[in-house]
């Protein structure tokens, strides 16, 4: 298990390292520097030569290897540097926003798990019926419905039926949980109303699957109750898969709030992640993408050890190996 | 308390400061502020714009997003009047004097001017102030370095007396000083800050009626009152500003009561909504802003006038305001390169002796025969049918955007294969400034209104709006002649002159003026919308009558 363990920190850190020189690479390739946007020189009299003066005094005239190096040891002390659109250094910016990202995730993975889990659970059990049909409807809407799009409706509606918007300063977590978690509760909805789709769609396919085995047929002829074979039986045996897909959607909404972040104004890392990105803002931007991978490597691991307790099998086979 | 008759000093109209210029002594005069109601004072005034400013530094800044959070908290030598745009009132400086030549302009500065930090305001600092706007330090970038460019040097008689000396007399100068961007800094905080290659960027210490109280990015910018402010203290106690990118957005916070107003509204759609509201007072003014066409001369076939022409002849002006307006902002029309309604425009009839610019609405141009004519003139320039052209577009400005689509749109009824290659702001700009591209339509926003500003800074060579890097020293010639002339008669002919020459250049080709929107609650009151919009964002006069 630990040499496993050790395997595949090695893999996320060469993973890692690859994305770092990826984003960093392309932050420098894309047309547009840091200096142009911070001097707004399009907005303006601003010539090359004083173009040339900011670059300098950034550092970013200097060969890229130089200045790829230079990050990299910086990371390497765990020292992000400091992001030239707000002055903050990167990982205080990214510690102040990560929160707000993190409740809306949570919040949404707990909609979309507590109601696409019996949701799907329900459509395999009453395959065929109108209940089934119903909640197949409801699930492809969701799916199909953009998260921003309905983040506006969301908007829109409470503004038109309540004269209700969303806050315009979020409380943060550590000074009012339960204020912070009731402000992000619409965000959560436009952000979880797919998530619950899919995990309800992907529980319906494999609770279908499962409820055809043999052991669910032996289950009901040794006179068990459905709900003790649907629940106990099937939906556990049926719960490795769901597990990964969960795991993989909040590995992948660490980087996929943007759009429900600026509608609603959340200041968490999506819109850092723009702002960097079109500022320029090469510390930030390399900073947080390199987080941003960090998660997702960390998500993946974690997963796959879960696979391990959930499925006897794999642990088996990991042993054997 | 009533703002009204609080006291008696001097005030100056644009005509007035023109006939100044001509060496009549002038001092300014306190505003006549009058509200219908008595104002009220405390509270916490909620507003909102479209994003966080990227720097405090209002030197270095070239965004209203600096401006919102940075008008409130700084001063400048004088002031727009909060009631009439063409008024110029006093601020640091209680009074100024023109010489009998033109060339020196004497600012005396009131005494009991303090800075947020405690510090006294000096001369020292406003000459510090001017230098760094016309000869920004290295590492510093000035963009408005153009408009106080006609200064030879700043010189701090005594304590509390500033002379400027000028290259050339100048009749907007006043005005141009008083831009709000123009702001007075504390020379010991700032110097040192400019040394290290920071500025103030994240250093907002100033003299005006607001302190910076907190600011944290993509959250909240609270201001609040300076209770040592040299003038009549705000009405509120606090502003807080929060930075809502979404148009529909801040309607909906507007909406809902979370705050008080909003600005930079694009969208026709969403303002309208607003006016549907009996809580809420939506409008739109015309802005110094507008788009042009830029051919980049240096690249063929640009460098040819019939090519140019031919564009130009190609657009229908009115199909163009009425299509893309309501979606980029409520395109306006002028007859010349000023404001809409400028007395130093021209008219109607001078306008279709310019090729295309008898499709603006009420001249009564043929479109059809325009682009017969362009597709003749495209011939004879030897321009095959089928040219690819592309159009360099801001993809995240409607403005920028939506202007290019509706002109790819238009050219290719003249045989132009035109298609628009859409960018974002960093690529766009490196792009634009750099040269590389054909054609761009950009909306110019230019922080004042007045001639020197708008044909300094859009319509010469050496204005920095020169995207298209012609060269004519003719047409600079020209500027410089109508910026120098002190009788207001003959300089409104040398303006009207200018723009006849410029108009028959086509080095930029001009579309449309911009209407940003504001709304607010009817329980703001005081704040006047200007016809710039953004002239007037000091906030203390505004209060809020709940």
């Amino acid at each position: 298990m630990a040499r496993y363990l050790l395997q595949r920190l090695a893999t996320g850190f060469v993973t890692l390292f690859g994305v770092a020189l990826i984003v960093f690479l392309i932050m420098r390739v894309i047309p547009g520097d840091a200096a142009v946007m911070m001097t707004g020189a399009g907005s303006g009299v601003v010539t090359e030569a004083e173009l040339q003066q900011v670059r300098q005094r950034l550092g970013i005239d200097r060969p890229l290897v130089v200045q790829f190096a230079d990050w990299v040891g910086d990371i390497a002390a765990l020292d992000f540097g400091t992001s030239l659109r707000t002055g903050s250094p990167v990982i205080e910016d990214i510690a102040r926003r990560f929160p707000y990202t993190l409740q809306i995730i949570v919040l949404a993975m707990i909609i979309a798990v507590g109601v696409g889990v019996p949701a799907g659970v329900l459509s395999a059990w009453f395959a065929g019926t109108w209940v089934d049909r119903t909640l197949q409807t409801v699930t492809m809407i969701g799916l199909a419905a953009p998260s921003f799009w309905v983040g506006l409706l969301i908007i829109l509606g409470l503004v038109y039926f309540f004269q209700w918007s969303a806050p315009l300063f979020w409380e943060p977590f550590w000074v009012s949980p339960i204020k912070s978690m009731s402000q992000l509760i619409w965000p959560a909805v436009a952000v979880g109303l797919r998530q619950l789709a899919l995990i309800a769609r992907m529980t319906r396919s494999i609770m279908r699957e499962v409820l055809g085995e043999d052991y669910i047929r032996t289950a009901r002829a040794k006179g068990l109750s459905e709900r003790r074979v649907v629940f106990r039986h099937a939906l556990w045996n049926g719960a490795l898969p769901i597990t990964t897909l969960i795991g993989f959607e909040i590995a992948a909404l660490f980087g996929g709030l943007i759009v429900t972040e600026t509608v609603f104004s959340v200041p968490g890392l999506g819109q850092y992640v723009v702002a960097s990105i079109l500022d320029r803002d090469y510390p930030a931007a390399q900073g947080i993408v390199l987080v941003l991978a960090g998660i997702v490597v960390l998500g993946n691991l974690t997963v796959d050890l879960l696979y391990g307790l959930l499925d006897p099998r794999t642990r088996l086979q990991g042993a054997r190996a | 308390m009533s703002a009204k008759g609080n006291a008696k000093s001097s005030s100056m109209n644009r005509r007035a400061v023109l006939k100044a210029g001509g060496g009549l002594a002038a001092a300014a005069a306190m505003p006549p502020f009058s509200w219908a109601q008595s104002p009220k004072s405390g509270g916490t005034l909620l507003l909102s714009s479209g994003g966080d400013p990227p720097t405090f530094d209002m030197h270095q800044s070239a965004t209203y997003l600096t401006e919102f959070v940075g008008s409130p908290c700084f001063s400048t030598l004088l002031r727009i009047d909060p009631n009439d745009i063409d008024k110029l009132v006093p601020d640091l400086a209680e009074k100024y004097e023109v010489s009998a030549d033109g060339m020196a302009v004497t600012f005396h500065l009131r005494k009991n001017v303090e800075f947020h930090n405690g510090m006294p305001l000096t001369a020292e600092d406003v000459a510090f102030s001017l230098d760094r706007i016309r000869k920004p330090p290295k590492g510093i970038v000035s963009p408005r370095k153009g408009l106080l460019g006609n200064i030879k040097n700043v010189e701090a008689k005594d304590a509390h007396t500033v002379v400027v000396h000028l290259s050339a007399p100048q009749a907007d100068f006043p005005f141009m000083v008083s831009n709000p961007f123009n702001v007075i800094v504390p020379k010991k905080v700032v110097e040192p800050l400019d040394a290290s290659g920071q500025g103030m960027k994240r250093t907002m210490i100033g003299s005006g009626p607001f302190k910076l109280a907190q600011a944290v990015d993509g959250q909240i910018y609270e201001l609040v009152r300076n209770d040592k402010y040299f003038g009549q203290k705000a009405y509120v106690e606090k502003i807080q500003m929060f930075p809502i990118r979404g148009e529909v957005e801040r309607a909906a916070a507007l909406q809902s009561g979370r705050i008080h107003g909003c600005f930079f509204f694009a969208n026709e759609s969403v303002l309208a909504g607003l006016r549907n509201n009996p809580k809420i007072t939506a409008l739109r003014r015309p802005t110094p802003t507008f788009i042009n066409l830029i051919p980049n001369v240096t690249v063929k076939p640009f460098d040819d006038i019939r090519v140019r022409q031919a564009l130009s002849l190609a657009i229908d002006r009115q199909a163009f305001i009425k299509t893309v307006g309501p979606l980029a902002g409520a395109f306006y029309h002028s007859y010349g390169l000023l404001t809409p309604g400028s007395p130093h425009n021209l008219d109607k009839a001078q306008m279709k002796q310019f090729a295309g610019y008898d499709t603006l609405p009420e001249v009564g141009g043929d479109i059809e025969a325009n682009r017969k004519r362009a597709i003749e003139l495209l011939k004879q320039a030897g321009v095959p049918k089928g040219f690819k052209l592309s159009l360099l577009a801001r993809g995240d400005i409607p403005a920028f955007r939506d202007s290019s689509i509706n002109l790819a749109a238009q050219f290719k009824l003249v045989g132009i294969d035109a298609t628009v290659d859409i960018r974002d702001a960093g690529a766009f700009y490196t792009m634009e400034t750099t040269g590389q591209f054909q054609c761009v339509a950009h909306s110019i926003a230019i922080s004042g209104s007045l001639p020197d500003q708008i044909l300094g800074e859009g319509y010469t060579s050496f204005g920095g709006r020169n995207y298209g890097n012609w060269k004519d020293d003719s047409i600079d010639m020209a500027f410089r002649a109508q910026s120098r002339e002190a009788d207001a008669a003959k300089r409104t002919q040398l303006i009207k002159d200018f723009q006849v020459k410029f108009l028959n250049t086509f080095y930029h080709i001009n579309l449309a003026w911009v209407g940003y929107g504001a709304a607010h609650a009817k329980t703001l009151k005081g704040w006047n919308a200007l016809n710039d919009l953004y002239a007037n964002m000091q906030m203390d006069r505004v209060w809020l009558d709940v």
